[in-house]
């Protein structure tokens, strides 16, 4: 087996220590270390998007990340930004919008979605597109949640 | 189409509204716990080995070495159970195989360990040696004289006694099935044809690419009862099944459906997998937990019918069908799951969508070493209306008749019975093609697109059309189609549905719930579902055939009209008027004719529990549609709705790449009725962005049994850049059996999408592609005149 | 998978070094090649895993007295958003545009792109085109040693390089393009960006009275490097750029390159793909 680390970051904007061996992913320790299951599995390969987070203010893939390199860093998941207004904003226009249907990829929008509107505070609808194209979705075509990251990116003109 | 308040229709009536998805929330906020999700304490991380051959002898198998893994409880081959029964559709495999692999997916050996590494450490460690046999790579050369016989040997299993039987009888030939169907007189077609049009199609392989993986945990209690998290999509069907597989009773096997990451029809048959965890479960009495790797899932999963088909059909001069011809080769892979099956839709494509007088259906589903196929959204209509809507285009061309007025002219009407014996009672099918043709300005576009073939311009633009029939009230494929419903009410007029209808995302829950409030005049947010959990839910057939609105909303309008029955019934006596005088709504008992409020139902509920003869309110119905099954001659009324639609795509073709975009879907959907606007829209949404990706950018590469791309790096799904404009219709028809009218439309949206693209694509160049899907080589290819159309195998004569 | 030992994530340079002479280590930048790469087998893990982030030095854009430097571990994104690339090298921008999804090019740095030497890598095809050399340093007796490379020398093989096992790269140099410079970029596919190349091709040159000087053709993923294309470049740069000429540099073109088929693409469409799409580009550039 690899050598286990100690690793210390903030998580969610909580000091978290843990151990790790040194060839896990990130994804891997907020699943089975960490017991955050939010953040899903959907390819292990940085195809899907299902497993976005955020790593000092941008978004990884956390099946890409090597576990240890979240040493000293400043890691969001979607519990975290859940409990934010931008994650109550997000999660409310997804789901009014039918943006939701397994809801599988949803956590991994979530976050894509923070650091589209994050990059472009008023973004274009290609904008989203482009920002959203390493998300997978099987289920809604996408549409509807290109509309609802719009609605946050304009909530004037979509309160019509 | 973008707004986030509630549209409110002039009267408070729930139908029709957009009502968000009950479990949304939750699942956008990361809180919904997929299978992937659970931990059950104690449990084991279950692998499976799978062959490095295509096709061959397994001469030893030794798992010593994997034995001795640290933390490795079970190690296990089929000599571990021997007691394993086959499954499957024909019944024509074990879980574990022990004498042959027939493809590289087969399971060899399974482990069971304390953590996944040490699982696939174990699985490294097992070395399997092999005599390989000749590999049949495609059902041309399945059906070759002298080809190998893939179940050429009779399969034997311990049978209920113990005592092996044959529960496969060796086959002398490599067919699977075969399924044929006639109606009139062929030969008398073509002699009334003016104009007589052939081809050859394939039709690929895709698979579903459900964003959760596959995934089991199984779990014995001391006494043997068997309990299962499993994402199936026919619980209590498999429930049976599985029960069989163990020589236990039914009644001992609980099956609880945590939240599923996409369904899509992938979940309908039972796969090795889940047996596996099941072996490993009982031989370490521990809890096991199995996950597919994406690779894995890519691998072992079923895969949409590749099918070979030749398709005649003949018009007079008038534009009228005189007949129509079909033979298909099912690459059924190795081993039978209800791709097989699919001609049962086929057929209705073939003989139903338009009216043809004559007409002849043939299917061989030929075994080979390929990936083999299950169910998927669709089922078989993709490849049928491919072809049909092809030959529509040519039929109308060679005529020099117009498409759309081609399509019109032999399109359904409602009140037909069709040779097949198909009843459409509602059938908005005129409706489909009329809209979806005038909003996109299909006849003027079309028109113009052609004018620029020879323009010098790299770039064109195309359009074409195409439509669908699909069973949309269920369909009868086994002794019930039906679904039960238990409604429960507490003292605060909050209502519990329990249905046996399945979630797996597709947003019946809600639809659901809505159904119930409307009869019940309770908020949506009323109701609390409970679906998930075969010790709790009454008895369904399962997800599939689009039939879950249908079969599971009228189930629970009955239940929800009888408990309103029950309630008005004892309510009467107070409010001094007869029951069929009062009404519920808004959360009260209501005077039927005035509005005027009676009481609150809340108080009305507590009193009737807290009175003399206390009673609660809670209600059961069981629906069973008035379908019925297909006789021998593939004749019947299978569904008790049918659903209808047209899709008119427009594309931008790049001559000098081959790139094709998609750049507008205008559809019109006779759905019955819209229930839930925003559910329903988001179905075909997600419909035709799954029908793209069969067109355009799908394409699970199989070579020599072999599957080339088992990853999404290049097995290309849509992403989201790549969508189309979509302007979509609603055609309502007010079924008379369906829920408040609605008919099915699960799988209608993706149906015709391929068609419909390869129409615009001729439309856009002159170029017609008979083999999907539209990749930029494939299409560049045949632009420049360097593709061979598929052929019809001399062995398949 | 084999087994690391030793993690190490220093802050300097030179520790870095020190660690590189001192044994065999696998070198972790965002990781985003390396992981699914051993997940996947094709790379075996040294011993000691030598992760690179911490050393900040290795980061960012600077001007310098022959271009433009550009630190190892710059990512993707932030040569997306760097000004000085928009506006003097745009041809390198726009590769980054098409590079993978948001979420990758937040963790890809330039370095990973180079040393994972893809013939379909990204930046590499308009880094050619800029001329660009790398900057190798390595431990020696005397502190620190640095060697420049340019960068087609660099590039040996499919995931091959003239990288010693005790180095690092830590730079990219480039010369700023001069005034009148034009170039293009061009990914074939048809997803914006996340897609592995079936190829790619950059055009730059200085366009002067119909003429295009200095003329660079780079292409990626025909050949087992990146490449130049130096005699379609020495066609464009004999006389003026018009259809005629555009057509023998496509002929030249034709003759350097040397496609596989893989599951993305033949051979043959891959060189239909050069001709067609190199023939597009030079045609808007003379169109320009
Ligand atoms: C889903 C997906 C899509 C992708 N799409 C694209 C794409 O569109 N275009 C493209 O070009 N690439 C693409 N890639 C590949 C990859 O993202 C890039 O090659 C990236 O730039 C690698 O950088 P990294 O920092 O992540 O490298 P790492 O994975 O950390 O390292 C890559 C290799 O380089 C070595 N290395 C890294 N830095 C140094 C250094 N400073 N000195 C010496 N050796 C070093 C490492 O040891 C390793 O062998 C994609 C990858 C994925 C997973
Ligand atoms: S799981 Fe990380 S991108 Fe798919
Ligand atoms: S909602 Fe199912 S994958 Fe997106």
């Amino acid at each position: 087996m690899s050598a286990m680390l100690e690793i210390e970051f903030r998580l969610n904007g909580v000091v978290q220590r843990t151990a790790v061996a040194a060839d896990m992913s990130a994804l891997e320790m907020l699943r089975d270390v960490l017991g955050l299951t939010g953040t899903k599995y959907g390819c292990g390969e940085g195809e899907c998007g299902a497993c976005t987070i955020t790593v000092d203010g941008r978004t990884v893939n956390s099946c890409l990340m090597f576990a240890v390199d979240c040493n000293g860093r400043e890691v969001q998941t979607i519990e975290g930004l859940s409990a934010t207004p931008l994650g109550e904003r997000l999660n409310h226009s997804l789901v009014a919008h039918g943006a939701v249907q397994c809801g599988f990829c949803t956590p991994g929008f979530m976050m894509q979605a923070q650091q589209v509107l994050a990059e472009h505070p008023h973004a274009s609808r290609e904008e989203i597109q482009r920002g959203l194209e390493g998300n997978l979705c099987r289920c809604t075509g996408y549409r509807k949640i290109i509309d609802a990251v719009e609605a946050v990116a304009h909530p004037t003109a979509s309160a019509e | 189409m973008a707004t986030t308040t509630l549209e409110r229709t002039n009267t408070d009536s729930l139908i029709g509204r957009r009502i968000p998805k009950l479990d949304a929330p939750d699942k956008a906020s990361g809180r919904t716990r997929y299978l992937h999700d659970i931990n059950i304490p104690g449990q084991l991380h279950a692998k499976i080995l799978r062959s490095s051959q295509v096709h061959a002898r397994i001469v030893s198998i030794d798992v010593e070495a994997a034995r001795r893994v640290p933390g490795v409880h079970a190690v296990i081959t089929a000599a571990d159970v021997p007691w394993q029964r086959p499954i499957g559709v024909t019944k024509d495999h074990l879980p574990l195989k022990s004498d042959i692999v027939r493809s590289r997916r087969d399971e060899i050996a399974a482990v069971a360990a304390d953590t996944v590494e040490a699982a696939d450490e174990a699985l490294r460690l097992i070395r399997v040696t092999y005599e390989p046999l000749p590999v049949v790579a495609t059902s041309a050369e399945a059906l070759a004289p002298g080809a190998p016989l893939l179940h050429g040997e009779d399969l034997r299993a311990p049978g209920r006694g113990g005592a092996l039987e044959v529960v496969h009888p060796a086959s002398k030939d490599n067919v699977a099935m075969v399924h044929e169907y006639r109606q009139g007189d062929v030969a008398q077609g073509e002699r009334d044809s003016a104009v007589v049009v052939e081809d050859v199609f394939w039709l690929h392989y895709v698979t579903h690419c459900c964003m959760g993986v596959s995934g089991v945990i199984a779990e014995f209690d001391p006494s043997g009862n068997l309990l299962l998290y499993s994402n199936t999509q026919v619980p209590f069907l498999h429930k049976r099944e599985f029960a069989e597989l163990l020589g236990i009773d039914p009644g001992r096997i609980r099956i609880i459906q945590p939240p599923i990451g996409g369904g899509f029809g992938s979940k309908l048959d039972i796969y090795p997998f889940e047996p596996i965890a099941i072996f490993l479960a009982k031989l370490t009495r521990r809890p096991v937990k199995l996950v597919f790797s994406r690779e894995e899932e890519f691998i072992a999963s079923p895969t949409r019918q590749p099918v070979l088909l030749k398709l005649r059909s003949g018009c007079d001069s008038a534009g009228r069908l005189t007949f129509r011809s079909v033979e298909t080769l099912h690459d059924n892979g190795a081993y039978t799951s209800w791709g097989a099956t699919t001609p049962f839709v086929m057929m209705q494509t073939i003989s139903s969508l338009y009216r043809v007088p004559h007409c002849h259906y043939r299917t061989r589903a030929v075994y080979t070493n390929n990936p083999y196929a299950g169910s998927f959204r669709g089922y078989g209509n993709l490849q049928a209306t491919f072809a049909v809507e092809a030959h529509m285009d040519k039929l109308a061309d060679a005529l020099g008749m117009d498409p759309l007025e081609f399509r019109l002219q032999n399109a359904q009407d409602p009140g037909e019975t069709t040779p097949q014996g198909m009843h459409f009672r509602s059938c908005g099918f005129k409706d489909c093609l009329r809209t979806a043709a005038e909003r996109s300005d299909y006849r003027a576009k079309r028109r113009a697109n052609l004018a620029h073939w020879n323009d010098g311009n790299p770039i064109k633009r195309g359009i074409g059309i195409a439509s669908m029939l699909h069973v949309g009230g269920g369909a009868k494929m086994y002794p019930s189609d039906g679904c039960g419903t238990i409604i429960k009410l507490d003292d605060f007029a909050k209502v519990t549905l329990i249905t046996g209808a399945s979630e797996i995302g597709q947003g019946s829950e809600t639809v659901l719930a809505q159904l119930t409030c409307e009869e019940l005049g309770l908020p949506i947010d009323a109701v609390t579902v409970v679906n998930n959990d075969t010790a709790i839910t009454p008895w369904d057939v399962g997800v599939h055939a689009s039939r879950t609105t249908f079969i599971g909303g009228n189930s629970a309008i009955g239940a929800a009209r009888k408990a309103k029955r029950k309630i008005l019934e004892a309510a009467a006596p107070t409010a001094g008027l007869a029951a069929d005088e009062l009404d519920l709504h808004g959360g009260s008992i209501v005077v039927k004719a005035t509005g005027e409020r009676v009481q609150d139902l809340g108080k009305f509920l507590r009193s009737l529990h807290f009175a003399e003869k206390a009673d609660l309110v809670m209600t059961t119905y069981y629906y069973e549609p008035p379908s019925v099954h297909l006789d021998r001659q593939y004749r019947g009324d299978v569904s008790a709705a049918y659903s209808w639609a047209t899709q008119v795509a427009e594309v931008e073709v790049d001559t000098e790449t081959g790139v094709v975009r998609l750049l507008k879907i205008t559809a019109a959907h006779d759905v019955g009725r819209v229930l839930n606007r925003l559910g329903i829209e988001g179905q075909i949404e997600g419909g035709i962005v799954m029908g793209q990706g069969y067109a355009l950018t799908e394409d699970l590469l199989v070579e020599g049994g072999v599957i080339k791309n088992p990853n999404f790096r290049d097995y290309k799904l849509i992403t989201a850049p790549e969508v189309p404009d979509v302007d979509v219709s609603f055609i309502e028809t007010f079924d008379g059996e369906g829920p408040q009218g609605a008919k099915g439309v699960g799988e209608a949206p993706a149906i015709c999408i391929a068609a419909a693209v390869a129409n615009a694509i001729y439309n856009a160049t002159g170029t017609r592609i008979y083999a999907l899907p539209f990749t930029p080589e494939k299409v560049y290819r045949a632009l420049r005149g360097k593709s061979t159309a598929p052929t019809w195998p001399e062995s398949a004569a | 998978m084999t087994e690391i030992r030793d993690y190490v994530a220093p802050r300097s340079l030179a520790d870095a070094l020190r660690v590189l002479a001192s044994g065999p280590a696998t070198v972790l930048a965002g990781g985003t090649d390396l992981m699914p790469q051993s997940r996947a087998g094709r790379v075996r893990f040294a011993p000691t895993l030598l992760n690179v982030q911490g050393i900040d030095e290795l980061r960012g854009v600077a001007r310098d007295p022959g271009g433009v430097q550009i630190g190892a571990l710059t990512t993707i994104t932030s040569l997306l958003e760097d000004p000085l690339i928009r506006d003097r090298a745009p041809v390198l921008r726009t590769a980054c545009d098409h590079f993978a999804s948001s979420q990758i090019r937040n963790a890809a740095t330039l370095g990973g792109n180079i040393c994972n030497a893809s013939p379909a890598g990204d930046t590499l095809v308009p880094l050619l085109v800029l001329g660009a050399s790398v900057v190798l340093a390595s431990a020696g007796p005397e502190g620190i040693v640095k060697r420049r490379l340019p960068l087609a020398e660099f590039l040996v093989g499919p995931g091959r390089t003239a990288r010693r096992t005790d180095e690092l790269l830590v730079a990219v140099q480039a010369p700023l393009p001069p005034a009148g410079w034009v170039d293009r970029y061009l990914k074939f596919g048809a997803r914006p960006a996340l897609d592995i190349s079936a190829i790619a091709l950059a055009v730059g040159g200085t366009l002067r009275e119909g003429r295009l000087e200095d003329a660079r053709i780079a292409f990626g993923a025909v050949a087992p490097t990146a490449i130049r294309a130096s005699e379609a470049e020495r066609v464009l740069s004999e006389g003026p750029l018009d259809r005629a000429r555009i057509d023998r540099a496509v002929e030249a073109a034709d003759a350097t390159i040397r496609p596989i088929s893989d599951v993305r693409a033949s051979d043959w469409y891959r060189r239909e793909l050069v001709h067609n799409l190199l023939r597009r580009v030079l045609n808007d550039v003379c169109d320009a």
